[in-house]
């Protein structure tokens, strides 16, 4: 009993971080159509930021992480001046955008490896080695403290999204892109405001994965898949579906890791979103199938 | 009633003399000599062999040749149908594997077995088709990258071949001189192979149906096209040479691991040789192919870090997406100014 409830432990504090690397992609998705492929490697890039922090200045993750967001809303943004404004309308959007973000995803690499090399790091404050004890049950500090602040994080963006105007105007323009432009809402104000939250988050999940998972530039590939998983799981674009996919997957990839092998752990990731393709393609909360 | 029959009867005319100009404008624009040429200038070119070691020019026409054969397979799905897939060095992993655990356990030859390892590709290709194309668009990218995830995670734990140190075939008899040209006929052969394939198909009902798919999958299924039929079939040919270039390839190299198959960077090239030289055209995979395989040689040779090439490569792409999404063949034509060499659709 003890081991089944000190594995749940363990996936839930994963699950936390992994629904705070997958609502910014649902974010984006939702209200842009654009599938991220590069978003885990932008969540590297605020990785480094959290690392070369702590390395260089000692400053802890956890009070890097509003500047990695802001850092990375701001490439966000930059991004979305780049690459992402030019031609809408256009009926092949969503797979052109898809190319492009793999192409970016592997600039960001690229630039990263060259940068900084591809050795594996992981930032060290001394939680992240440390944990609690609740009778048997072991909680690691580092993930007990992502998965806290994951959720407040997610918790905040709820709340943000249901009870302010630019809240109101991202869910109307994911509800119906058309229909509120037609009511008044300027659509691509607030594809670039939902692009740079999403990146934000993407920064605020890098500082925590900082220290959670080691990481590397190439890594993002992995995670790619990861974070695909959940957003199509959760049905494209749903937010809250995300979040219950991340933390369902994650508990059974802990129990997997346990009992089959930690090397399969991941391996439920992939098998679930094909599983999801091949049963039910518009995912959990998913609406529009004819999207999906 | 026989009126209307007449009429039909002159419309069916007038299409098929229409039609027929049409066949013969193509083909005053056509350069059939020129792939011909090549393809003779490019068998004669181990020749230079006797007047010297010209090893290196015959590894990268090799190598170009394979990415050829691999970008214009992958142009079958991606380019006619529309279904990009960012997972196909998937099947150029269970090419190489299947033909090099046959050479390596029972020293069969493996140039021999690619057409099988192709078929053996190809049934993965249709097996797998028959789920992930249920969706399209982002999902199916999604799902393509995914199954790379799962088949690295496969190989690199399955001991029966070797996990993630792979196998080491056995290397060839031949003297240095001539190591390269058994696996240098084959990688030219089926490259030639795939570039003529894909024109056949290109040009069949088969083809005018995938390019029907591409436009409107809808309408498509509406005019009475099985949908689904085209797109595993069309799934599992492009499977099929990309499996036999990696049987070739496997051997050439004299090992078989992971790292060398299922590195999301092959999957990129074979995407964005497509794109630079321009989807759905048969010479657009073969400009681009050179064009990349030569850039990357210079880039390495100049710069020599992994890392700047990932990043070259991505900035290429991204350009080439934003400012000539239809590539170079592409491109051009739409301006009228394709040169005839080039005109081989």
């Amino acid at each position: 009993m003890d081991q089944i409830i000190q594995v749940a432990v363990l996936g839930i504090g994963l699950g936390g971080v992994f629904a705070l690397m997958g609502s910014g992609l649902s974010l984006v998705f939702g209200v842009m159509r654009i599938v991220n492929l590069a978003h885990p490697s932008l969540i590297i890039g605020g990785a480094y930021i959290a690392y070369w922090g702590f390395k260089l200045y000692g400053i802890d993750p956890l009070i890097m992480l509003p500047v990695c967001a802001v850092i990375l809303a701001v490439t966000g943004i930059l991004f979305y001046k780049a690459f992402f404004e030019r031609d809408a309308k256009s009926a092949t959007y969503s797979e052109m955008t898809v190319l492009l973000t793999f192409a970016i995803a592997m600039i960001v690499e690229g630039a990263l490896g060259a940068a900084f090399s591809n050795t594996q790091r992981v930032t060290s404050p001394v939680y992240a080695t440390d944990a609690f004890f609740i009778g048997d049950v072991f909680i690691p500090k580092g993930q007990l403290y992502a998965g806290i602040v994951s959720i407040m994080i997610i918790g905040l963006l709820a709340a943000f999204l249901k009870y302010s105007r630019l809240g109101y105007a991202i869910r109307a323009t994911t509800q119906n892109r058309e229909a509120a432009a037609l009511l008044g809402v300027n659509v691509n104000m607030v594809g670039l405001m939902s692009f740079a939250i999403g990146i934000g988050l993407a920064g605020a999940a890098g500082a925590l994965t900082s220290f959670v998972f080691s990481f590397f530039p190439a890594k993002h590939w992995e995670w790619v898949a990861i974070l695909m998983s959940l957003v199509v799981m959760g049905g494209m674009g749903s937010i809250l579906g995300t979040v219950i996919a991340a933390f369902s997957l994650s508990i059974v990839a802990a129990f997997v890791g346990t009992w089959i092998g930690s090397t399969w752990s991941t391996m439920t990731f992939f098998l679930a979103l094909f599983l999801v393709l091949l049963f039910r393609p518009q995912g959990l909360f998913g609406e529009k199938p004819e999207l999906v | 009633m026989s009126d209307t029959m007449q009429e039909t009867s002159a419309v069916l005319e007038a299409r098929k003399a229409y039609n027929e100009t049409l066949r013969i404008k193509a083909d005053q624009s056509r350069a059939t000599w020129f792939p011909i040429t090549l393809m003779i200038l490019l068998m004669a070119l181990p020749l230079l062999q006797f007047t010297g070691n010209y090893n290196y020019m015959l590894h990268m026409v090799l190598l170009t040749a394979s990415y050829v054969a691999m970008a214009s397979s992958w142009n079958i799905l991606g380019g006619f149908a529309g279904y990009i897939s960012l997972g196909h060095n998937v099947f150029f992993c269970i090419g190489g594997y299947f033909a090099g655990m046959l050479v390596a356990r029972y020293g069969w030859s493996g140039i021999a077995l690619a057409p099988l390892a192709g078929l053996v590709a190809a049934l993965f290709g249709y097996a797998i088709g028959l789920i992930t194309l249920r969706v399209r668009g982002p999902s199916f990218i999604i799902s393509s990258i995914a199954l790379v995830m799962i088949a690295r995670l496969l190989f690199d734990h399955w001991k029966f071949v070797g996990g993630a140190n792979g196998v080491t075939l056995p290397p060839t008899e031949l003297s240095v001189q001539w190591a390269k040209l058994p696996y240098y006929y084959a990688m030219l052969f089926i490259a030639a192979f795939t570039v003529w394939c894909s024109y056949k198909i290109k040009h069949s009902k088969f083809g005018l149906g995938l390019r029907a798919i591409s436009k409107d999958e809808i309408k498509a299924e509406a005019a009475g096209i099985d949908t689904r039929f085209y797109k595993v079939t069309a799934f599992a040919l492009s499977a099929f040479f990309v499996g036999m270039t990696g049987a070739v390839w496997g051997e050439y190299l004299t090992y078989i691991r992971p790292s060398i198959f299922l590195v999301i960077l092959i999957a990129a090239y074979m995407v964005l040789m497509c794109i630079l030289g321009g989807k759905g055209t048969i010479a657009g995979p073969v400009i681009g192919a050179i064009l990349l395989t030569a850039f990357n040689e210079f880039f390495v040779a100049t710069m020599g870090a992994s890392e700047l090439n990932i990043l070259g490569t991505g900035v290429i792409m991204a350009v080439c997406l934003m400012f000539f999404p239809h590539g170079i063949v592409g491109t051009l034509a739409r301006k009228g100014k394709l040169p005839k060499i080039l005109n081989w659709d």
